[in-house]
């Protein structure tokens, strides 16, 4: 009897299997994303370099530091430069120790950014991403045809270039910014993209600070001291009730586990969607009942379930599989360091556990909504009929996509607790819970639930679907099909 | 074994419709047995209990000496009225597949569906795919699928239906190879010269109830005699002629049916006279006018007792 479920259901693989559509649409999905992720770094690259100007009533030579100071980024895109600069004398010291996770402390910070600011701008810009910076460059007045030379005049003509649009911003320096910093001024027509006045205002900051310590005399141990920046330590506990150093393997982003929901959810929904579709076509081609004289109405559905399944299973797979090769290369593409889902999932995805998660997770969630859709496939006659039907399962699916951030930063609040516990959330939100994580009774507790979910969803679909699939004319209402529930 | 199938006393409801009602029927191993009815009448939900796609309400039914069908599934050949192929299959490939359905082993059901395919002129559409196929080439395709593990017992839910002359023969030529090989077959259809030319047997529901069932000679004893005419002229004179009960005209030829006291010689006379007689022939009832004349007093029938089925 079981051998006429896997008849119907290798049919039904090997029909998706065969056809150009099915592979096609597997590697258009990597294809497109990579696609996309190439198109914004090439968007990024291609932003053109925006002109800004300076003048600087003190003189001059605040002008040039601030230009250095500014050329020499943040201090994390310093520090992992000084971390390849190997040979160079001044940072010895600066590479080891630091902080538990490899990162800086304050002090090395410091250090390092005294450093990139005495270097060359231009050398310091090949040897890595300095931030902002980049996108920016320096025009003196003069290279802009002002001929003017005091400073109202030149401030005057300068502002009729940044409202024609041929210069980004100009910059105002203070005459006396050790006594005042009022009369710093920025220019500029453009008020969303504010990354040169910030990182130019931070460079500032840093040279008035640096002048006004030396002036108070103050010596530049002790203002180095005064102006440490605390890192705390991270630690984790255990039972012991010690604590142990945070290794970095085990530090899971947040956005992993939202990254895995928002890909389980895809491939259930279409997956699930795509028995949908079927069932109804298949019923619109009149073949069912041909099928019913062999088979009984729940081998046919359970091999239904089962064949895609598997074909839902070999997308995924295939998928994974670019993931994977995906995992190893693109971290070094984008610079592991560097936020957002996608890094954040290919980190975890080199963490085996979560594969495994997530194919468990795929295959009941997968089978919960496989249920409810072939009922609802089997009592209707076109998708139209079918999409009122399926309306109340979307809505409930929209829950742990509302949910997916709010629980990947609260992992063991009371929202997660309590949808962990609602079989049909349960695959989604233990997956977004990953980072928490938690605990083993709540997985094994969760499970046997949503295993007895499917158990019966799966009984209820099968009255459903033996009364449904021959039904013609006009689709049932909800209260009918509840009626064939109780029959037989 | 005496009868392929026994139904006793079958009742099916679909809410407050009742589909069959009570229906007692005997169907002899080896025999064609032709199920007739008007559309809705029960035939397709009979042969749907059969199948054991439905499970009747109340009553037995006993398919090839079984009484649950299910367990003589693999034994039985359904074509549906709805009938239906995978269009991305291969036409060799969905009969095979019918075949491993009802058990058969994969070598054996490929082997044997190439060789039927072959055999009732399918040969060069072996490996097209089923979407390719004419709707005539297509019930061809199903018919095969249906015997292709050697049923012992045939259900064929209007196989005539949208086939062209040569291919009804064909599939005629089939039923008949069928009832040779000892098989039974049953099959419903609306074409009653179908019945009359091929059938053992006919039976015949009405609104959900059996009006008769019997050898077609048995259904026909007993009936009154009808005037066979084919002529040429205008067919609505014959409404006038003297002693006339009944008609069926079909525009170039006609069945009439006198009353007892009318003279069929005297019809022939009046006849003459207003077309141009081709053929006279008196003879039994045909089986439409069973059928049409049936479906009348039924509906009287209920008309007078006031009752809905």
């Amino acid at each position: 009897m079981a051998n006429k479920t896997l008849l119907v259901a290798q049919r039904e693989y090997l029909e998706n299997v065969r056809t150009k559509t099915f592979w096609i649409g597997i590697f258009i999905v990597p294809v497109l994303l990579a696609g996309l992720v190439g198109v914004s770094v090439l968007l990024q690259k291609l932003r053109e370099v925006q002109r800004y100007s300076v003048v600087d009533l003190g003189g001059g030579e605040l002008m040039a530091r601030a230009e250095r100071e500014f050329r020499a980024g943040d201090a994390r895109a310093m520090w992992r430069i000084a971390q390849q600069m190997k040979d160079d004398p001044a940072l010895a010291g600066m590479r080891q120790g630091g902080g538990a996770d490899g990162e800086p402390t304050g002090e090395q910070m410091t250090a390092v950014l005294d450093w990139a600011a005495r270097q060359d701008p231009t050398e310091l810009a090949k040897l890595g991403d300095l931030g902002a910076s980049k996108r920016f460059t320096l025009v003196s007045p003069q290279e802009l045809g002002v001929i003017a030379t005091a400073p109202e005049e030149v401030q005057r003509e300068l502002s009729q270039r940044v409202h024609k649009g041929e210069l980004f911003a100009y910059f105002v320096l203070g005459a006396d910014p050790d006594t005042t910093v009022d009369d710093f001024r920025y220019v500029s027509n453009n008020f969303t993209d504010d990354a040169l006045r910030r990182g130019y205002e931070a460079a500032l900051t840093r040279i008035v600070q640096r002048d006004r310590i030396t002036a108070a005399g103050i010596a530049p141990k002790v203002a180095a001291h005064i102006q440490q920046q605390v890192a705390c330590k991270q630690l984790q506990a255990d039972s012991a009730g010690g604590t142990t150093v945070v290794k970095k393997e085990n530090v899971v982003d947040q956005w992993a586990p939202v990254g895995f929901v928002y890909f389980l959810w895809m491939a259930i929904l279409g997956v699930a969607s795509m028995l949908l579709t079927n069932t109804v076509e298949e019923k619109s081609n009149r073949i069912i009942e041909v099928l019913l004289s062999s088979v009984s109405p729940g081998q046919l559905m359970q091999g239904k379930i089962w064949g895609i399944a598997a074909t839902g299973m070999t997308m995924v797979f295939v998928w994974i599989l670019f993931a994977l090769a995906a995992a190893w290369t693109v971290p070094q593409l984008l610079g592991m360091s560097g936020g957002g889902v996608i890094v954040g999932v290919f980190k975890a995805l080199q963490n085996g556990g979560y594969l495994l998660s997530f194919a468990f997770y795929f295959l009941a969630g997968y089978l919960l909504y496989a249920a409810i859709l072939v009922a609802i496939g089997a009592a209707c006659n076109t998708l139209k009929e079918a999409q009122n039907l399926t309306q109340p399962v979307m809505m409930t699916l929209m829950i742990p996509m509302l949910s997916m951030v709010f629980i990947g930063q609260e992992p063991n609040g009371t929202v997660a607790k309590v949808l962990s516990w609602i079989p049909f959330f349960t695959p989604f939100t233990m997956m977004n819970r990953a980072g928490g994580p938690p605990a083993t009774w709540e997985y094994v507790g969760t499970s046997v639930l949503l295993l007895v979910t499917i158990w019966l969803t799966m009984r209820a679909a099968g009255k459903i679907f033996r009364v449904g699939v021959l039904m013609t004319g006009n689709p049932p209402k909800l209260k009918e099909i509840l009626g064939w529930l109780r029959q037989s | 074994m005496e009868h392929a199938l026994t139904l006793h006393g079958v009742t099916k409801r679909f809410g407050s419709f009742t589909a069959v009602s009570d229906l007692t029927l005997e169907v002899p191993t080896g025999c064609i047995y032709g199920f007739l009815g008007q559309n809705g009448a029960g035939k397709t939900t009979t042969i749907r209990m059969v199948m054991s796609i439905f499970r009747p309400d109340t009553g037995r039914i006993s398919v090839l000496g079984h009484p649950d069908a299910e367990a003589v599934k693999d034994r039985l050949g359904y074509l549906p009225e709805e009938k239906g192929l995978y269009k991305k299959m291969r036409t060799a490939e969905i009969v095979a597949y019918f075949g491993k359905l009802k058990g058969m082993d994969r070598s054996t059901a490929d082997l044997r569906a190439r060789e039927l395919l072959t055999r009732y002129g399918l040969g060069d559409w072996l490996d097209k795919r089923c979407e390719a196929m004419s709707k005539g080439m297509g019930q061809k395709v199903q018919v095969l699928g249906t015997i292709i593990h050697e049923p012992d017992l045939v259900i064929l839910d209007e196989p005539f239906s949208g086939l062209d002359p040569v291919n009804r023969d064909v599939m005629r030529d089939l039923i008949l190879d069928m009832k040779r090989m000892g098989r039974t077959v049953i099959f419903s259809t609306h074409g009653m010269e179908h019945a009359e030319q091929i059938c053992d047997y006919v039976m015949m529901i009405h609104k959900s109830r059996l009006q008769f069932a019997g050898t077609l000679a048995e259904v026909k004893r007993g009936r009154d005699r009808g005037i066979q005419l084919d002529y040429d002229g205008d067919g609505a004179a014959l409404t006038g002629l003297p002693g006339l009960s009944r008609l069926n005209d079909h525009g170039k030829s006609a069945e009439i049916f006198l009353r007892p006291d009318a003279d069929p010689q005297q019809a022939l006379r009046w006849l003459l006279d207003k077309v141009a007689v081709r053929r006279f022939d008196v003879r039994e009832a045909s089986l439409h006018e069973i059928f049409v004349r049936t479906v009348d007093e039924a509906e009287r029938r209920l008309a007078t007792t006031g009752k809905e089925r």
